[in-house]
């Protein structure tokens, strides 16, 4: 293979290495020989040589595809790309000068960051359009009371700004979601359609099983670190006319944990309570027992049966009353901390499923603490994708009190309960 | 060997394959690397290695991975009632240590599929199935033979392999596997078959069906795949044993009550089937 091509290769590799595969020298070194034996003629053909040799699952074998793709392009296919990319680059010079004549308020420019700046400039034009309509709506106010004005002018534009942010940053999570199996995993849990949730749940049942087959095939429970099974072995030395050979020995009792789950079910909090529940629910190797409360303005027990399916839950949801009120997390905490005989004690794991949006926030917060004081552990599902943190309180003061794991697609509630399992 | 002619071996075994699966085949026998290959239940992941024992001529060694599968039922055992047999037929020898030594020799071993694939004088197809089953700790023990195609024996040492197996691991993702075992094999994952690759399967395998009957067949099982509903989604072996069954039976058309009464053996749980042929879901060809 001469040196330019041997490059170029060396180069791809880079690319797979910076995107998280497994592309060594020797990789390359295979990626090479293969080339050689199969030359490089047919595009199809030598990626799917190339793919065999880099990429060891299904998602990798996504991501290897996108670099491939995006990496190896027919000579046409470049410079078409080049000349959208420089009438893209003229388009957003254009924007962003327009951007900076319409960011300014009484003559003077916004006090925008440069980021907020370039995303003010990626708004669609009808929505900067209703931006710059406010600030003429409202500029007879700038005369009476110039201050007052130009906070709130300036509250609505960082407002939009920031929702533009955010649907900038979640454009760039969409790679895995191209696959229809795999997609699934990685989107977000409230945004499932009605007809993807029975696809949905079997995604569940799949994980579910694959965490309990990773469980038990870390608790064995043969090694040999635990007690001489005396009657056992000598039982077994009878086929070997009484001499041991081989030993036996008990099985370690490996102590479950108890789980008392908290579940918003407040409006929006349904599906994805009823998914993160579904999850928690299935992992048999996990629990030894487990209470479901639900609660919204006020708290009930679930009763297990209710669980079983999408829509015994729903009903029962709607039947107990607490379905469409305002959250009141406070008053739930309280109600499970006072609870006779005790819910909570030492020795349990308190799983609260919520986006943390709650009447009295810092009562909410007095009543978490002193959960927190009664139970071992609290581990808080949150389902608000962790890039919107930031922006939101409530989450902010609930993380700083207790362990917070993001929730939002099913990959992530897949990877919550492997750390739940694990701890 | 080039990848033409592998193609040519697959289609005179009446082997049904695409360009992908062909393509990386070639790669994973050039490599001499272990395959992996992953998918759903019944895609025919174990096919390939018996397939590939025909094409190439050579044994099939099968080990059927489940959990609690260990060096013993794997690797090796020692004949423990022979070896007791030896030593009180040896009693009065004095020679201790050559009748130790005689005790730990190939005479009192018991080959499992690991050790007979790599002490084969000709190179085999050694198939590990369903490695997901197996416990971590087995996957870790395979890697000195997936990656160095030797064991080691403490009482013998480390055996190197006497011809180079083509090694075809399958899983049905119960478990991830560790990325060591990934990192030391070809990947590859196969999804259900399309409606042409499917019809062609059922041409191959069942010739003497009615062909309007496997066209039928093959439709129904697509759509069936392609409901959201059903969980468990019909695999090729279902597809085949249903056309077989229809076959039998002297059926000649698909009539809606004829895959009412069939459905059992294409749709395995009462709510699948429940599912198929309810509302919308019931308007199968």
């Amino acid at each position: 293979m001469t040196e330019p091509y041997l490059e170029r290769l060396c180069a791809f590799s880079r690319i797979l290495r910076q995107e998280g595969l497994d592309a060594g020298p020797a990789q390359t070194a295979d990626a090479a020989r293969v080339l050689l034996l199969l030359g490089m003629e047919d595009r199809e053909r030598v990626k799917t040589a190339m793919r065999t040799v880099y990429s060891k699952s299904r998602e990798e074998q996504l991501i290897f595809d996108r670099c491939f793709d995006g990496f190896f392009l027919p000579q046409d296919v470049i410079e078409a790309k080049l000349r959208k990319q420089r009438e893209e680059q003229v388009r957003l010079e254009q924007q962003s000068r327009e951007a900076e004549k319409e960011l300014q308020l009484n003559g003077q420019p916004m006090d925008f960051s440069p980021e907020q700046r370039s995303a003010y400039a990626a708004m669609p034009p009808e929505a900067r359009q209703r931006l710059q309509g406010f600030l003429e709506k409202y500029r007879g106010t700038a005369e009476r009371n110039p201050k007052l004005y130009g906070d709130f002018i300036h509250s609505v534009f960082a407002r939009a700004i920031m929702e533009q942010q955010l649907l900038m940053e979640n454009a760039g999570l969409g790679g895995l979601a191209a696959d229809p199996e795999i997609g699934i995993l990685y989107r977000d849990i409230s945004q499932f359609r009605e007809e993807e949730i029975p696809k949905a749940i079997s995604i569940i049942q799949s994980v579910t099983r694959q965490i309990n087959g990773e469980l038990s095939a870390r608790n064995p429970g043969r090694g040999e670190g635990g007690k001489l099974d005396f009657r056992r072995t000598i039982r077994r030395s009878l086929e070997t006319g009484g001499s041991c050979n081989r030993l036996c020995w008990r099985k370690k009792r490996t102590r479950r944990k108890r789980l008392v789950l908290l579940c918003d079910v407040s409006g929006s909090m349904v599906q994805f309570s009823e998914f993160a529940l579904r999850f928690i629910q299935s992992l048999n190797q996990v629990s030894d027992s487990s209470r479901t409360f639900l609660f919204s303005e006020t708290m009930t027990e679930a009763d297990p049966f209710s669980l079983e399916n999408m829509d015994l839950f729903r009903d029962y949801v709607r039947r107990s009353g607490i379905y469409g009120r305002v959250t009141d997390l406070g008053s739930a905490l309280e109600s499970l901390c006072g609870k006779n005989p005790p819910v909570l004690c030492s020795g349990v794991t308190l799983i609260i499923l919520s986006d943390t949006k709650s009447v009295d926030l810092s009562r909410a917060a007095a009543a978490l603490m002193e959960a927190m004081r009664h139970t071992g552990r609290v581990i808080w599902l949150n389902p608000i994708p962790q890039n919107r943190w930031q922006y939101i309180r409530s989450v902010q003061t609930m993380a700083s009190l207790c362990q917070m794991i993001p929730c939002s697609t099913l990959q992530e509630l897949a990877s919550a309960c492997r750390r739940i399992s694990r701890s | 060997m080039t990848l033409d002619q592998l193609k040519h071996w697959l289609d005179q075994a009446h082997y049904i394959y695409d360009e992908t699966l062909a393509t990386v085949l070639y790669v994973a026998l050039e490599l001499g690397r272990p395959l992996l290959i992953e998918g759903a239940a019944g895609v025919g992941k174990t096919e390939i290695a018996k397939v590939m024992a025909g094409v190439l001529d050579r044994e099939l060694v099968r080990l059927q991975c489940y959990e609690g599968l260990d060096e013993s039922k794997a690797l090796y055992e020692w004949n423990y009632q022979k070896q007791l047999l030896a030593i009180q037929i040896n009693r009065e020898t004095v020679d201790r240590d050559g009748l130790t030594k005689q005790l730990f020799s190939d005479e009192y071993l018991l080959e499992r599929p690991l050790l007979r694939s790599i002490r084969s004088e000709k190179p085999v197809v050694l198939l590990i199935d369903e490695i997901d089953k197996a416990d971590e700790e087995f996957e870790a023990f395979l890697l000195e033979l997936l990656s160095e195609m030797q064991v080691t024996i403490p009482e013998i040492g480390t055996i190197k392999a006497s011809s180079i197996p083509l090694v075809v691991l399958t899983s049905n993702r119960a478990r991830p596997l560790s990325e060591a075992l990934r990192r030391r094999c070809a990947y590859v994952y196969i999804d259900y078959p399309d409606l042409e690759k499917e019809l062609a399967i059922l041409r191959a395998k069942l010739p003497n069906a009615d062909d309007r009957l496997r066209v039928q067949v093959a439709q129904a099982v697509q759509k069936l795949r392609g409901q959201e509903a059903i969980l468990k989604k019909p695999s090729i072996a279902e597809a085949l044993d249903w056309t077989a069954a229809l076959e039998a039976m002297g059926v000649r058309e698909l009539t809606p009550k004829i895959l009412k009464t069939t459905a059992g053996f294409v749709l395995k749980n009462n709510d699948d089937i429940a599912a198929a042929f309810s509302g919308e879901g019931g308007d199968m060809p």
